[in-house]
């Protein structure tokens, strides 16, 4: 439990612009694979942004708990898939 | 238990940093990486630990290769130069995370006690490095990479330490790198000179000064 509790840790970084994206796709193309696929994209981005620059230092922490960088980013999708399917379901029954 | 860490050899570019390395270290003794600034210390303990892919290098844990990252085991605790916890999250949070007695800690370090709802952000360099040593050392843990341990940290604090690591080794294997030489000897029995990319067995302390890494006299 505190593991996941650590990953959502991770997540909140990202979480605003999650949010950012979510809007744009929102307006533009409110479709739930699409959406999914672009996320997809986005967090292979985010994970090659942060193993090549110095935020692979952030890594270490979560490498302490054995939890490695696929793992890491996987939970990271997941979680970020659920919140785009129920924002994007939200702005759906609103336009 | 038995780590060794054997053939490794890296590159930055075509520049050999690292070749040829062999470090043997067992629960019950601490065994020391000494060398100069930028002679691969860290880069040795980061592909030990996982974090840093070389060439070529070969674990072995009690005699049999370990073909993943040492990492992924969940057996292994890194503490890396830099603070590594991420400063939004609070010490409470943290001590649960890794399972350690905040109580326990605060029984060793009073001053700390305030601190059990603060985040990391809130606390200064040296005092975010004990806990992170403390965490490090504490968790339950087969083997211990300390990567400056000993710095930034004030005398009191270094012999606390010393006592912590000497309590520790006796359940765990324990690397440990610092420039502090007098305070790596003090606590070390095993020491490897790591220098021109190659670790070389000290095996009486006379041999730092003839591989240069003392000056004749210092010891």
């Amino acid at each position: 439990m505190y593991r996941f509790l650590a990953i959502l840790t991770f997540y909140r970084s990202f979480m605003v612009w999650s949010f950012i994206v979510n809007a744009i796709i929102g307006f533009f193309n409110p479709v739930i694979v699409p959406a999914l696929v672009t996320k997809l994209f986005l967090t292979v981005f985010a994970w090659y942004y942060v193993s090549e620059t110095r935020n692979q230092r952030k890594l270490t922490f979560y490498k302490n708990l054995g939890i490695s960088s696929l793992e890491l980013f996987s939970v990271v999708y997941v979680i970020d898939c659920i919140l785009t399917i129920i924002f994007i379901t939200i702005f759906k029954e609103f336009t | 238990m038995i780590f060794e860490l054997d053939n490794v050899e890296l590159y930055f570019k075509t520049k050999r940093i690292l070749n040829g390395i062999y470090l043997k270290a067992e629960t019950g003794k601490v065994t020391a990486i000494l060398g100069s600034s930028g002679c691969g210390k860290s880069c040795l303990l980061n592909i030990a630990f996982g974090n840093l892919k070389p060439k070529y290098m070969l674990v072995r844990l009690d005699g049999k290769p370990l073909l993943k990252p040492l990492y992924t085991t969940g057996i292994v605790m890194y503490l890396p130069q830099y603070n590594f916890i991420p400063s939004e999250i609070k010490l409470s949070f943290v001590f649960k995370l890794y399972a350690i007695n905040w109580n326990l800690f605060t029984k060793g370090f009073e001053t700390f006690s305030i601190y059990k709802n603060s985040k990391f952000s809130d606390l200064s360099g040296g005092e975010r490095r004990i806990i992170e040593t403390y965490i490090i050392l504490k968790t339950k843990s087969k083997i211990v990479f300390l990567d400056e341990p000993f710095s930034h940290l004030s005398p009191l604090h270094i012999d606390t330490i010393k006592q912590l690591i000497e309590e520790e080794k006796k359940e765990k294997v324990i690397i440990i790198s610092d420039h502090m030489y007098q305070h790596i000897i003090e606590s070390s029995d095993t020491i490897y000179l790591l220098k021109n990319g190659t670790t070389k067995k000290i095996n009486q302390l006379s041999e730092l000064e003839d591989y240069k890494y003392l000056n004749e006299g210092t010891l």
